[in-house]
């Protein structure tokens, strides 16, 4: 039994990695993936352009491929990261380019003539944005935010290449070292909650901007 | 603004637009005097929805003037082009008018009070408790009171429109802009939306207004435009409009809307 506390302490800890990663990079790639959403759909060519192929690249090439370009690659010319930062670089990265295209679609989907009313009552750009287009954004895009969120929970995973010790490392270390599979079990629930929690935050959030 | 009866609205001169190759508006001049209504009618594709979103910069001109009260809001240069004036005057020139769409276009995360509230607030900068008791009167006067707290979904495409007539007069326009606001309505609800159209010109509300509702303009307006084409083929007060047009286009157009 002691043995069982013990191991679920540890696998606790390098939760905690997953975690760190999971959260810091939601709330980085969220805002970033906003900001290219609107660099996507802006008049200015070459910036709309450039967008687009940053989007390619991160959508076009594995997650894993990237995180092992951060660390490997980039002290090669010079730029080197704490483990950590190499990791948060890379997810940010790629999900911002995830949600970038979310967005932009939930950004396309609202009626122009939600724009021309504003318009007509005199509201400015930013105004417009900021009270009538992204509130119906967020509500259009919210059942696919919901999934990728629900990814990144799982890929957070992949940092096991990196050596650091998230969740799966550590269960991996223990099974290993004890010939026991339960740490994988264990691993499984961890993320089984973690997912049924946002199921659920997710759920109470469209419920909550269903209503009209 | 106190208006003076008579006084010049609105005057276009020369209106030109084109999308591409597609020559929309060929000239165009019109004027409203404070108070009037003028119905702009016309068959589809005849131009009378753009040279309606001229007015309010929806759309911008390829070369004329639009006048509103006395001042400029495009004029055309020696190169014969149309010059907008800057942007502050141009966004106090367009505050003075307000707009009703044929989609209705309320916004629909926010309940029918709260679209009556938004641009008084937040473009105006005006107190909410300001605005609350004008916002009550105006659903009152548009046969709404007790849907404050209804969100767009759940009314009907009749109480919607008039929901959109309210949310343009909480700005206090000088002038309203219809864009056939009946045209996506059921038949039996086109009556109403109609019925707040016809008070608000008998308040003296200058308005002009595109439609297909050759009744409304029959008996609602002061004024009867007929486009096709791009060009004004015949104008005139509605008596003798609709009861003697010179043109024979306007009267096969009469026949076919009768």
């Amino acid at each position: 039994m002691d043995k069982l506390l013990d191991t679920v302490l540890q696998m606790l800890e390098g939760s905690q990695i997953t975690l760190e990663i999971f959260c810091v990079t939601l709330v980085l790639a969220l805002p970033l993936g906003m900001l290219v959403a609107l660099g996507r759909l802006s008049p200015v060519r070459p910036l709309s352009r450039l967008l687009e192929l940053y989007i390619w690249l991160m959508r076009g090439t594995p997650l894993m491929l990237q995180l092992l370009f951060v660390y490997f690659a980039l002290p090669m010319v010079g730029i080197r990261l704490p483990d950590i930062v190499a990791a948060l670089l890379a997810f940010t990265l790629n999900y911002a380019a995830y949600f970038a295209e979310i967005f932009r679609a939930g950004i396309s989907s609202v009626p122009k003539g939600q724009y021309e009313a504003a318009k007509t009552l005199g509201m400015s750009y930013p105004l417009t944005m900021r009270r009538i287009i992204f509130p119906q954004v967020f509500r259009i895009v919210l059942p696919p935010v919901s999934n990728e969120t629900i990814n990144l929970v799982k890929d957070t995973s992949l940092v096991y290449i990196l050596a650091m010790n998230d969740l799966l490392r550590v269960a991996r270390t223990i099974v290993q070292r004890e010939f026991d599979m339960t740490p994988f079990f264990i691993a499984a629930v961890f993320y089984l909650v973690m997912t049924a929690a946002l199921t659920w935050g997710f759920k109470k959030l469209e419920a909550h901007y269903g209503k009209y | 603004m106190a208006n003076t009866e008579n006084e010049l609205m609105l005057r276009m001169h020369g209106i030109k637009k084109a999308f591409g190759d597609n020559e929309v508006l060929k000239g165009i001049d019109l004027t409203v005097a404070c108070g009037e209504v003028l119905a702009i009618i016309g068959p589809s594709g005849s131009g009378k929805s753009t040279l309606l979103r001229c007015i309010n910069r929806l759309e911008e001109i390829d070369g004329g003037s639009i006048e509103i009260e006395g001042e400029f809001l495009a004029v055309t240069n020696e190169a014969g082009e149309a010059e907008y004036v800057g942007a502050k005057k141009s966004r106090e020139l367009l505050s003075r008018m307000g707009m009703v769409f044929q989609q209705f276009n309320l916004f629909p995360h926010m309940t029918v009070l709260e679209n009556l509230l938004e641009a008084p607030i937040h473009v105006k900068g005006l107190k909410r408790e300001e605005v609350l008791p004008v916002a009550q009167e105006l659903l009152a006067k548009v046969g709404l009171t007790g849907r404050e707290n209804s969100y767009p979904s759940e009314l009907s495409g009749g109480q919607q429109q008039r929901v959109a007539i309210a949310r343009a007069l909480a700005m206090k326009p000088d002038i309203m802009l219809f864009d056939e606001p009946t045209s996506a309505l059921d038949p039996e609800l086109t009556g109403e939306v109609l019925k707040t159209m016809k008070e608000l010109a008998a308040e003296r509300m200058t308005m002009v207004v595109v439609t297909h509702e050759m009744a409304f303009a029959r008996e609602a307006a002061s004024h009867v435009i007929f486009m096709e084409g791009g060009h004004i083929v015949e104008q005139g007060e509605p008596q003798a409009f609709f009861t003697n047009p010179r043109e024979e286009r306007t009267r096969a157009f009469l026949q076919n809307m009768l």
